[in-house]
């Protein structure tokens, strides 16, 4: 799967898991940019991801995360293993 | 006071600090939100919390590393945690929180969760970078009116101090129906800065309280 193809699913999971669209999805964008982006709706956005694309993140993995880049590329890896 | 040491935490004391967690969390009441939020029952809620700490991840409520025990006679009666946000990692302590609960609960778990979001959407506070968080502050009960809880609190500004000279503010939280401990905190010199409140009529099934608090103190 192709990036651009990952990151417009990610745009969809966090609109749908934060219930609105007022943020623009690219590779700097992090939970800190983005109005109810907390601690519950982090876990459903992990878990949908992990749901969307039928992977499993380690929790190092997760704790690595800085942005939706990371989070990109860590999808993309996966589906490539 | 004298027969009390403060020490850290270690991995032996991970049941202990699940228990406090536990008790900490029901907040003078019966309701724990990690058992019923999750569909879980509290044996296997302990057992999760207890994997959760053993991760040994630093910088937030769930690391082992942020509690602080108090022993007497060998055992541990008291403990509470408490972290500099975003001090030693940039990452905020909701999302490392967020993770481990992701990545320790089971997704049918979490699936229960999604259902009972809309419980927990207005009962959010964030907590402010580079200021010293407490959470999960609990005395047996045999040892309380021995001024612990007051003593850990200070013991926890006094650490923080020398591992970040400038701290300025130190934040709790807690549900309004906490009286002892927001008596105890305003006595310390806590104010309460700002309340969130869900209005869900049955809020009162899954959480302690409706309102939670942020109290803070300026130290420097």
């Amino acid at each position: 799967m192709e990036k651009t193809e990952i990151i417009e699913k990610l745009g969809r999971i966090l609109s749908t898991v934060l219930k609105h669209d007022k943020f623009e999805i690219n590779e700097a964008l992090s939970a800190t940019d983005v109005d109810g982006w907390d601690s519950l709706t982090h876990m459903l956005i992990i878990t949908e991801v992990e749901k969307e694309f039928n992977i499993k993140f380690k929790l190092k993995e997760l704790n690595k995360l800085q942005n939706v880049g990371s989070l990109v590329e860590l999808v993309h890896l996966k589906l490539q293993n | 006071m004298d027969d009390y040491i403060f020490r850290d935490a270690t991995l032996d004391d991970i049941p202990f600090v699940a228990d406090v967690i536990i008790n900490a969390e029901k907040s003078s009441s019966d309701k724990l939100g990690f058992s019923l939020l999750f569909n879980l029952p509290e044996d296997k809620v302990k057992e999760l919390i207890m994997a959760m700490l053993a991760e040994e991840v630093d910088g937030c409520e769930f690391s082992l590393s942020s509690f602080l025990i108090v022993e007497y006679k060998g055992f541990p009666v008291a403990s509470s945690g408490g972290w500099i946000e975003g001090f030693h990692d940039s990452t905020p302590s909701k999302i490392l929180k967020s993770n481990l609960l992701s990545f320790t609960f089971p997704p049918e778990s979490l699936q229960y969760l999604k259902e009972k979001s809309y419980l927990l959407q207005d009962m959010y506070l964030e907590r402010e970078n580079l200021a010293l968080q407490m959470e999960y502050a609990y005395v047996s009960r045999e040892h309380r009116g021995n001024n612990l809880a007051a003593a850990i609190v200070t013991k926890f500004i006094e650490r923080a101090l020398i591992e970040y000279p400038g701290l300025k503010k130190v934040q709790v939280q807690c549900y309004k129906n906490n009286v002892p401990s927001i008596r105890l905190l305003s006595t310390l010199g806590f104010t309460e800065e700002k309340s969130v409140k869900s209005d869900a009529p049955e809020v009162l099934d899954y959480l302690p309280f409706n309102v939670k608090i942020l109290m803070e103190k300026i130290i420097q």
